[in-house]
C-alpha cells in the first residue's frame, strides 16, 4: 500500500467525522465563560522569567553563603573558580528556562530531566578533574553537614520557584517540580562551593551533588503528589 | 521515502478544517490570535467566536480520543475552564491552536488518569451487563459509526504516534504546531508520523488482501 492510499483513507475517515458543531455544549461553554469574563493581564516573557529564576538561583546562593562564610572559594585556584561557576551558571540556566516554559502552555520542551541529567553527569567529573583526594576518613561525618547546609538553602529556594511559577498556569506539576528541584539543589550546590572549604575529589563529588539530585527528585516527587490531588478535586463544572 | 517527505505532506494547512464563519459572526475577519487578544481584553464577541471556532475542533478531537460522546462534552467543557484560568499565560502573536491544544492534551490526560483510578479502585461483583450498542457494532453509516471507523483505523498504533496522527489530520495543525502543543520537537513530531506511517502500510496492506 502507498503512502498517498494511506494519506486518502486518513483524510476519508476524516472528512467523514460529524462536524463538531454541537450547539448545546457549545451554548453551555459560552454561557459559562462569557458570565465571568474580566480582562487578564498578559504574562511577561519568558526570558523575563528565566532572567527572575537565575536572579534568584544567584541571590539566594550568594546571601546564604555570605551569612555562612566564603571560605570555600578562598581556598580555590582562579582555573577551579571558572571552571566550577561556569557550569554552575550554564545548569542553573538550563533549569531556570525549564521552569519558565513549565508556566505557559505550548512553551517548548521541558529541561528539567536534561537539567539534572546535566548537573549529575557534568558536576562530579568536573570535580573529578579539578579536584585531588579520594581518603574516606570522616566521609560521613564531613559529608552530612554539608547536605543539610545544602538542602537547607535549597529549601526557599524552591519556595520562591514555587511561588514564581503559579503566577502562570502549570500543567504538569511533576515535570515543573524537577525544574524548580534542580534549581533549588544548584542554588546550595553554588553556596556550598561558595563556604566549603573541604576540597577532596571524594568529598564535592558525593555530598555536593547530592543536594542538587535529592532536592531534584524530592521535587519530582512533590509534583507527582500534587498532581495526584489535583485529580482528585473535581474541576468546576460549566454546565448550569 | 524519508520521514520529512512524509510528514511534509501530511500538513493541512489549505484546509485547516475550522469552520467558516457564520454571517452572524461579529467579527469574521478576525484571526484566532486576535480573538485570542480579544478574550484576554474580555471582549464577549471575540470571546464567543473564538468559542464557536475552535470548540468544534476541539469535540472532533475528543470523540476520537474518548470514543464516547458525553466524555466528549465533559473535556470540552473542562478544557475551556482551564483555558479560561490561563488566558494570561497566551503570548500575544503566537499562534492559538498549539496553545489550546496543550491545554486540551492535558485535561485528556487528567481525565484518562482520573478514570484508571477509579477503574483499579472499582471491585466488581456482579457479571457486567451487556451492552447494547457495543462499539465494533455501531452503523457504519451513522457519526458514531464514522468515529469507530477512524478509531479502528488508528487503533493499531502506539497511543504517541496516535495522538501525533490525529492532531495532525483531525486539527489541521502543522508539524511545528502539533511539536509545540505536545511539548516536543518537530524533528520527533515527524519520526513518530513517520512510524505511524510505516505501521499503517503494514497493517492496511494486510487488511486489503484479506478482504
Amino acid at each position: 500500500m502507498r503512502k498517498d492510499e494511506i494519506d486518502r483513507i486518513l483524510d476519508q475517515a476524516v472528512r467523514d467525522l460529524p462536524s463538531g458543531d454541537d450547539r448545546a455544549a457549545i451554548g453551555h461553554v459560552q454561557r459559562a465563560i462569557l458570565k465571568d469574563l474580566k480582562p487578564a493581564r498578559p504574562l511577561p516573557a519568558l526570558w523575563v522569567f528565566t532572567l527572575a529564576f537565575v536572579s534568584l538561583f544567584v541571590a539566594f546562593a550568594v546571601a546564604s553563603a555570605s551569612t555562612l562564610g566564603l571560605h570555600g572559594i578562598r581556598v580555590l585556584s582562579m582555573g577551579q573558580r571558572w571552571s566550577i561557576f561556569s557550569l554552575l551558571l550554564f545548569t542553573g540556566w538550563l533549569a531556570a528556562v525549564s521552569s519558565a516554559r513549565a508556566m505557559r502552555p505550548a512553551s517548548g520542551m521541558p529541561l528539567g530531566w536534561l537539567a539534572l541529567v546535566s548537573a549529575g553527569g557534568a558536576f562530579p567529573v568536573l570535580f573529578a578533574l579539578v579536584f585531588r583526594g579520594y581518603g574516606t576518613l570522616n566521609f560521613v561525618h564531613e559529608g552530612v553537614p554539608c547536605l543539610v547546609a545544602g538542602l537547607c538553602v535549597a529549601i526557599p529556594t524552591g519556595l520562591a520557584t514555587v511561588w514564581i511559577l503559579r503566577r502562570g498556569f502549570v500543567m504538569d506539576w511533576s515535570r515543573s517540580g524537577l525544574g524548580a528541584g534542580v534549581l533549588a539543589g544548584l542554588t546550595g550546590l553554588f553556596m556550598l562551593e561558595l563556604h566549603c572549604p573541604n576540597l577532596k575529589a571524594i568529598h564535592v563529588m558525593v555530598w555536593h551533588v547530592a543536594v542538587v539530585v535529592v532536592s531534584g527528585m524530592a521535587g519530582f516527587a512533590i509534583g507527582m503528589i500534587a498532581d495526584h490531588f489535583r485529580g482528585r478535586i473535581p474541576e468546576r463544572s460549566t454546565r448550569p | 521515502m524519508g520521514a520529512e517527505d512524509e510528514s511534509a505532506s501530511l500538513r493541512v494547512e489549505e484546509d485547516p478544517m475550522i469552520p467558516t464563519p457564520s454571517a452572524q459572526d461579529p467579527a469574521p475577519s478576525l484571526g484566532l490570535e486576535l480573538l485570542m487578544s480579544g478574550y484576554q481584553q474580555a471582549d464577549e464577541q471575540a470571546a464567543s467566536a473564538l468559542i464557536d471556532r475552535v470548540s468544534p475542533l476541539l469535540l472532533r478531537y475528543f470523540w476520537v480520543h474518548a470514543f464516547h460522546r458525553g466524555d466528549a462534552e465533559d473535556l470540552l467543557q473542562d478544557t475551556w475552564m482551564r483555558i479560561h484560568r490561563a488566558r494570561h499565560t497566551y503570548r500575544k502573536g503566537s499562534p492559538v491552536l498549539p496553545w489550546i491544544f496543550a491545554i486540551a492534551r492535558h485535561t485528556g490526560l487528567d481525565h484518562y488518569r482520573k478514570a484508571r483510578r477509579v477503574e483499579i479502585r472499582e471491585m466488581q461483583v456482579d457479571p457486567l451487563p451487556e451492552i447494547a450498542h457495543p462499539p465494533s457494532d455501531l452503523p457504519p453509516g451513522g457519526s458514531d459509526g464514522k468515529i469507530a471507523e477512524l478509531d479502528a483505523i488508528l487503533a493499531h498504533l502506539p497511543a504517541s504516534q496516535r495522538e501525533v496522527i490525529l492532531m495532525l489530520k483531525v486539527t489541521g495543525m502543522t508539524v511545528e504546531e502539533v511539536a509545540r502543543a505536545t511539548a516536543s520537537s518537530a524533528g520527533s513530531v515527524k519520526q513518530k508520523a513517520h512510524r505511524a506511517y510505516q505501521k499503517l502500510r503494514v497493517v492496511l496492506g494486510r487488511e486489503a488482501r484479506d478482504k
